[in-house]
């Protein structure tokens, strides 16, 4: 018998029992519908992360921490090489000094070694308005960033400043536009300050470049507003200079010439006492994350396909036992073991592709639909956290397919093995 | 030419033994229509079934066209009787929720005939039963006669040179019965193909060249048979 002809027939059979078919098949349907939606989120979930780590961070950079010494080892006492300070819960951080940041500079492959200004201020304001709280970064061009109103392009120009959309609404402009090109003041105080004199503070007036917009995925630019690097290292030089942590930096970005080698300038900075993280590390902890989500809904999947296989073993055995006539018919009329056997594995098959089909266009419906929800709920701008990408869900219906073939197969023998008197004697 | 010789069967196994067929040889020419008679039990359809390659008997040949088909591999067995056979048995055995097309073509497909000459052949051979009109009907949905009529339409679709009916009429009236055998009786004279029928009935016997009268498992009389080398026809 052609194949083809044996799956036509095969299909014919299924249409014949139309209820069982259907229950059987959506019974693997739950198993596709759920490792569907699951890999449509680890998709989606891997390319969100994928992009709030280019929007956020460089693939050129490196951010190194000192290794903190260990727990309970004792320190030896090094005058010059940076100290400690005491970081949260009272336990000593170690510290990179201008001595590190050289020793780094020399390292091949470096181009630029830029500590972690990020000077602490005290507010912002404009000719006029209230002062507000405000937070500085430091701008990177090579950071995407989404723009309100004008635009960087290049190295942002010391003096220049790039506003938030909120910071631009508070301080009194009519619109994103209106600010760009007008003047903001900075103000900050100098720590050192002995303490019988008057705190002494400083005014900085920079002129607003643009304005970045809320975005799902820059978190940097919704709460800080940037400066130059060489901006943010005058502030930092004036509020803390003369105090114990001037020139103690916790974070130091070290930029390297060729992306491809941040990994192993990595090791070599780990091999001279430093930890290093590169974007790809960043974003390989969040992906281990989601990954983790993504293994555990799939294994639920996998569970509801188990139990789906038993599913397909009885009823196909049911199946072959009410056509036990028919087999008997169509031995006689010299259709070979083998040809019977495929006739049932098809069906199995049938039972499998249909449950696959089911399942992913529901997930696909329902994935369709909860994407704006979803989109909405955690406030992802334009971002669809479920992706269904055509070759993964081709890749579940050939799955479940063959998976179907595999619990069709117990059945299919048993048909195969009929002997045909036998079968033709039952009235 | 089909050649039996010294066919026998077992059923069981040492004192639960029972012999079903017991040392049987006849010859049957090309194009003969023979029945097989004899009491419920005797042994009718398990000789039929020897000679037909569907059961094995432990002893003996079954000589077809000079290749003796029980040595044959199974394979060779079922390519022989997609080709060769065909079947008509006493309850139809026909799919219902099909239609009488697919019910006809089972035979085409199981040959590997290829897909453009099917059509044709199913609608000959539904014309050939008197069904012609009914080729999209669902089996169902036909009268008891014409479910036969319809197994004879599937029986001879892919022109079998060897016809077995188990009682082809036994779940049949009088009349629908006797169009039934006329049907059979005139594939077999058009086709010269030979037609084996197993019967109670000895009227349907009496239209049959050749009539084999089985007791217990042996052969109890023959009309219109030659002896054969064995002799063992009584
Ligand atoms: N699988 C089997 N195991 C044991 N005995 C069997 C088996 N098949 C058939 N028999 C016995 O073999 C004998 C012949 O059976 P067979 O079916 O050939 O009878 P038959 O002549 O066709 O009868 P009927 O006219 O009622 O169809 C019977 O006594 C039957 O009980
Ligand atoms: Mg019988």
């Amino acid at each position: 018998m052609k194949i083809s002809d044996t799956i036509r027939r095969a299909g014919r059979s299924l249409r014949q029992a139309k209820a069982r078919t259907l229950l059987t098949s959506l019974a693997i349907g739950v198993g596709a519908f759920t490792i569907t939606l699951s890999l449509a989120g680890g998709q989606g979930g891997r390319d969100y992360t994928d992009a709030i780590v280019k929007a956020n961070t460089d693939v050129n950079e490196l951010l190194v921490t000192k290794k903190a010494p260990q727990a309970n080892a004792i320190q030896e006492y090094a005058p010059n090489t940076g100290g400690t300070s005491t970081g949260p819960l009272g336990r000593s951080v170690a510290t990179i000094s201008n001595a590190d940041i050289a020793d780094i500079q020399k390292i091949d492959g470096v181009e630029s070694v830029t500590p972690n200004y990020e000077p602490s201020v005290n507010y912002i304001t404009t000719e006029g308005q209230k002062k507000y709280v405000a937070t500085l970064a430091t701008y990177s061009p090579s950071v995407a960033l989404e723009y309100a109103a004008g635009s960087v392009s290049g190295e942002l120009g010391d003096n220049e400043i790039i506003l938030t959309q909120d910071y631009a609404a508070v301080l009194g402009f009519a619109n994103a536009a209106d600010a760009v090109g007008k003047t903001v003041v900075i103000n900050a105080t100098k720590l050192s300050t002995s303490f019988e004199k008057v705190p002494q503070t400083k005014d900085y007036t920079f002129v607003v470049k643009a304005v970045s917009s809320k975005s799902g995925l820059a978190f940097r630019s919704q709460s800080s507003m940037l400066i130059s690097i060489n901006e943010a290292k005058n502030i930092y030089t004036y509020v803390n200079e003369g105090t114990s942590a001037y020139g103690q930096f916790l974070l130091t970005s070290v930029h390297v010439k060729d992306a491809s080698k941040a990994s192993d300038i990595k090791s070599v900075l780990a091999s001279k006492g430093y930890d290093a993280q590169t974007a790809a590390d960043v974003l390989g902890t969040v992906n281990t994350f989601i990954n983790v989500l993504l293994g555990i809904l799939l294994g639920f999947g996998a569970l509801a396909v188990l139990t789906s296989v038993f599913g397909i073993i009885n009823t196909q055995y049911i199946s072959v036992l009410e056509r036990t006539q028919q087999i008997g018919l169509m031995k006689a009329l010299g259709m070979s073991a083998r040809d019977v056997g495929r006739l049932f594995k098809y069906e199995a098959a049938w039972v499998g592709f249909l449950g696959g089909v089911i399942g992913s266009g529901f997930a696909f419906i329902v994935g369709t639909l909860a994407n704006p929800l979803i989109t909405k709920a955690l406030n992802l701008g334009d971002i669809s956290l479920l992706k269904f990408a055509p070759t993964q869900v081709a890749i579940v219906i050939v799955g479940l397919i063959l998976i179907s073939v595999g619990a069709g197969i117990l059945p299919a023998r048993k048909a195969s093995r009929l002997d045909p008197i036998e079968a033709l004697r039952t009235e | 030419m089909i050649e039996i010789k010294s066919i026998t069967k077992t059923y069981g196994k040492k004192q639960n033994a029972f012999l079903a067929l017991d040392n049987i040889s006849f010859d049957v020419p090309d194009g003969m229509t023979i029945a097989i008679i004899g009491k419920s039990g005797s042994g009718k359809s398990t000789l039929m079934h020897a000679m037909s390659g569907l059961d094995r008997p432990e002893i003996g040949e079954v000589v077809i066209d000079g290749e003796n088909i029980l040595t044959l591999k199974q394979r060779k067995i079922d390519a022989f009787r997609a080709s060769k056979m065909s079947f008509i048995f006493q309850s139809f055995f026909i799919q219902p929720n099909e239609t009488c097309y697919d019910n006809v073509v089972l035979p085409l497909e199981i040959a590997e005939v290829s897909r453009g000459q099917r059509r044709a052949k199913v609608e000959a051979a539904l014309a050939a039963v008197e069904l012609g009109d009914k080729i999209r009907v669902k089996a169902a949905n036909l009268s008891g006669g014409q479910k036969q009529r319809l197994a004879i339409a599937r029986a001879i679709v892919n022109e079998p040179k060897i016809l077995f009916a188990d009682e082809p009429t036994g779940n049949l009236d009088s009349v629908t019965g006797g169009v039934v055998e006329d049907f059979l009786f005139n594939y077999s004279r058009t086709n010269k193909a030979t037609l084996i029928i197993v019967t109670h009935d000895p009227d349907l016997a009496g239209k049959c060249d050749a009539q084999i009268e089985i007791v217990d498992g042996k052969i109890y009389s023959t009309k219109g048979l030659k002896e054969t080398s064995e002799g063992e026809i009584a």
